[in-house]
């Protein structure tokens, strides 16, 4: 399949700013392709409970996008897939797309009856590992597009011919294969986003050791309705509630050692879960241990708000080695320099709030985008390649939303002729 | 409470004696939370804040200079190593220290000390001409110009009756490998790592001058060391002063021995649970992990332990930065907890690589009464036994 025309632009990343840069586009007239890695669209903001400051669900703004999309017949998405090659030149870029196998076509109603015939199961990758799936599931309960995904891994097995058997609507096809194609299109706008920090890399807080010690991350997934818990927030160890919650803040941030920068939106991320704590378990307490508390612009009344709590304490003081007792309780140790006191304080769960490291941090890329020493994508006029979001900086919601839009624009520039 | 006023010039002297890095710091206190000084009760403890003294230093502020909290740093490391800012906060307690020490501000408890090393070269009140006494009888090659290897022992080695045993077994391992290596002898001094960490910068110039000027003239290009102590300061300071050879921890050279099958250790030894302890200056400022663990896994029938904080993260045992000196009660001895720990683990014997390590391990072992139980070794020692 060929593609020709000179008023398209390419996408990649279907995250809230790959989403909202295609929509812009496709609202202006221009036709767009969407490139997503994954099976479904919405990034990691589709894995969160809620986004502050309003605490709505995202699956509410998501859902929004998602029907522009369908509504929109100027996007074309392409999940699982990924740019392998990019050549031409601004205006005029010839670009090959590969699709990963599915397995599963446009036949699936979802209906989950594969589900029932798979027994093999696999670290459940949209939950961090937390809960397992089987070898043919659906990524999320409110995943885009709604449609079963299954592990390659079981091609060829007895196991994937009885999954194939049980589908009611011949939606299962395990003959598909990788298949490669190629577009034209004028500009390309990159918003592949960001990963979580390696929290394992900070020895001292036993991330991988300590079952009890998590990542704001996977809190947001232990908080979701749609989680592992079905949104309760148990101890990992032995899932019970948690009454007695630690943040750290800055868990590999501002740190030569680990992530030099400022993610800019841990301290509000923690703030949040710290109302996800408090809203299951109003006798609970939670500590908050941090260096400063960064929450600029409007975000202050949040902050105000969370802090002005009493069941929150805020520590000034970044927390020590973490250290796990015979009694399954982690004890987090700080100075807390307000008054010079040295804490140690036995906690149910300690969570890391990790930063976001730009997705391009390693590896090469198929386009020639300058990056900065940290790997996020620097600004790179005139090259019909333009980096949008969190994969340029660590941004909220908003901002990639701008970011994308601006993006956008810039593109559709590149679609005419001047 | 007292107003407190902040000194430049007492600030400027600070950073003139070392302390460079000082006002890179953001205050953020993730060196006291991992400071061992959290993990046990007691004054010092409770007085020792690493971040808090170095605001006061930041600041040229009083109240640094209280013993307590001046001496209580054992250099481990932890801090350094994980800054955020990448402080060197070592190099700043030195010149914290320096500063009180150089004014004559000299702990009494040290005086003894500094003065030994002073008079004779050594900080263990040994004579100079006693240097050599752990050598009778085991007649160990002289060095000479065409001597390969220079083998440095550590003075604790030299002079403290149990820790000879490190040297000897050192030699008797050497010996049996058929590499070329010898000694000097009286005319060395000690390497004044510690002294220098204590704030003693004169005594640790004049030390080192007089090693550099020693070891250049006797023709030395390769030096064993028996201590990571001697080690680090050869490797990381001496050559800035004039003093650049390539040398190598006796771990390292046994390692690569062993590996060209010079070296074998074919017998079994009395003890089969070994928990192996990681010095400061060998692991977390050396980066040397793996070669003690591998001539222990060479040994047959040897099952090695690692204790719960082991590697990067490894527990000091308090005898760095001189605090090998220090009266420490019981129950604040970072040692007993490693003591615990391998206890827990039911190790027979916990060994190291370190003759201060060694001490301060055998010390803490006895105040805990597990002596019977536990056997606290110098790695050598366990090697030369595993010797055919
Ligand atoms: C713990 C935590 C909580 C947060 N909570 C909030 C909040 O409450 N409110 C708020 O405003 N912000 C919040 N944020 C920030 C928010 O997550 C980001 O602003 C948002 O995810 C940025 O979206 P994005 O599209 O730039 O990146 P992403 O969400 O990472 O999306 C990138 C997309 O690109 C895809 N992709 C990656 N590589 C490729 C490739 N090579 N080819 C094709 N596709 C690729 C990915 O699969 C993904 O779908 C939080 C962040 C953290 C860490």
């Amino acid at each position: 399949m060929t593609e020709t025309t000179n008023r398209s632009i390419l996408v990649v990343g279907g995250g809230i700013s790959g989403l909202s840069a295609a929509i812009e586009a496709a609202e202006a007239g221009c036709q767009v392709y969407l490139v997503e890695k994954e099976a479904y669209l919405g990034g990691r903001v589709a894995r969160m409970n809620k986004y502050f400051p309003k605490l709505c669900p995202p699956n509410c703004g998501l859902e929004i996008n998602f029907r522009r999309i369908k509504n929109n017949p100027r996007v074309r998405f392409f999940t699982m897939a990924e740019v392998v090659k990019v050549s031409g030149s601004p205006g005029d870029f010839d670009v090959t797309i590969r699709v990963s196998p599915r397995y599963i076509n446009e036949k699936c109603t979802a209906c989950g009856k594969c589900e029932e015939a798979a027994t093999s199961t696999f670290p459940n990758p949209f939950n961090y590992g937390i809960d397992l799936v089987k070898s043919v599931y659906l990524p999320a309960d409110f995943c885009f597009p709604l449609r079963y995904v299954l592990n390659p891994t079981i091609i060829g097995t007895e196991e994937a011919e009885k999954i194939k058997a049980a589908c009611p609507y011949n939606a299962v096809d395990l003959s598909m294969t990788p298949k490669e194609f190629d577009l034209k299109v004028s500009a390309i706008v990159w918003a592949t986003g960001w990963r979580p920090y390696y929290a394992e890399k900070i020895l001292y807080y036993g991330f991988g050791k300590n079952p009890d010690v998590i990542t704001n991350v996977m809190m947001e997934r232990y908080a979701s309705p749609d989680g592992p818990t079905r949104g309760q927030i148990v101890r990992p160890s032995d899932g019970k509630p948690v009454e007695k919650v630690a943040f750290i803040q800055c868990a590999g941030s501002r740190d030569e050692n680990h992530l030099p920068y400022c993610s800019g939106i841990c301290c509000l991320a923690s703030l949040k879960q710290a109302t996800y704590v408090l809203d299951q378990n109003p006798e609970a307490r939670v500590f908050i241990y941090y260096i400063d508390i960064r929450a600029l612009g409007r975000y202050e009344d949040f902050f105000v708000k969370v802090q002005s709590d009493p069941r929150v304490t805020l520590i000034k003081g970044k927390a020590g080695e973490i250290q796990r007792l015979s009694s399954g309780k982690s004890v987090v140790q700080a100075e807390d320099q307000i008054n010079g006191i040295i804490t140690k304080e036995e906690f149910d769960l300690v969570v890391l709030a990790t930063g976001m490291v730009p997705s391009t941090v390693d590896g090469e890329l198929p386009v020639a985008v300058a990056r900065d020493s940290n790997g996020f994508l620097l600004d790179s006029d005139g090259t019909g390649i333009i980096a949008a979001g969190c994969v340029k900086q660590p941004v909220d919601v908003a901002t990639s939303v701008q970011d994308a839009t601006a993006a956008a624009l810039r593109a559709l520039q590149f679609t005419v002729r001047r | 409470m007292e107003p407190k006023y902040v000194s430049r010039e007492m600030r400027d002297y600070i950073i003139e004696m070392g302390a460079e890095t000082i006002t890179w710091c953001m205050q953020c206190g993730l060196c006291t939370a991992l400071c061992p000084w959290r993990l046990v009760p007691g004054e010092t403890s409770e007085k020792f804040n690493i971040r808090r003294m170095l605001r006061l230093g930041q600041m040229g502020m009083e109240g640094f200079e209280d013993e307590t909290v001046l001496f209580a740093c054992s250099t481990c490391g932890m801090c350094v190593k994980n800054c955020p800012r990448g402080v060197k906060i070592i190099d700043n307690v030195r010149a914290m220290r320096a500063s009180i020490v150089g004014g004559g501000g000299v702990p009494a408890n040290l005086r003894p000390i500094l003065g030994s090393a002073h008079a004779n070269g050594n900080p263990w009140a040994g004579p100079r001409e006693k240097r050599t006494v752990w050598q009778e009888g085991l007649d160990v090659p002289r060095f000479s110009p065409d001597t390969e290897y220079f083998l440095f022992v550590c003075c604790h080695s030299c002079y403290d009756p149990r820790s000879t045993k490190i040297a000897k077994s050192i030699v008797k391992l050497l010996k049996a490998s058929g590499i070329s290596f010898g000694v000097i002898g009286e005319e060395e001094s000690c390497c004044g790592e510690s002294m220098r960490k204590l704030g003693d910068e004169e005594l640790f110039q004049k030390l080192a001058q007089s090693n550099i000027e020693l070891f250049n003239k006797k023709g030395v290009k390769k030096i064993i060391t028996t201590s990571p102590h001697c080690y680090w300061v050869f490797t990381e300071e001496y050559p800035t002063l004039g003093g650049e050879w390539e040398v190598i921890h006796y771990t390292q050279l046994l390692v690569k021995l062993l590996e060209e099958g010079k070296l074998k250790f074919s017998k079994e030894i009395s003890k089969r649970k070994i928990a192996y302890h990681d010095p400061c200056y060998l692991g977390r400022h050396s980066d040397i992990y793996d070669e003690p663990r591998n001539l222990l896994a060479s040994i047959p029938g040897v099952e090695l332990i690692e204790l719960d904080r082991c590697r990067d993260l490894s527990l000091c045992c308090a005898g760095g930065g001189g605090r090998i000196w220090a009266e420490v009660p019981m129950g604040e001895r970072f040692g007993e907890l490693r003591i615990v720990d391998a206890a827990e683990k039911n190790a027979q014997m916990l060994t190291t690589a370190c003759p201060y390590c060694m001490n301060m391990l055998t010390d803490a072992c006895k105040s805990l009464n597990k002596q019977e139980s536990l056997e606290i070794t110098e790695l050598s020692e366990v090697l030369a036994e595993a010797l055919e």
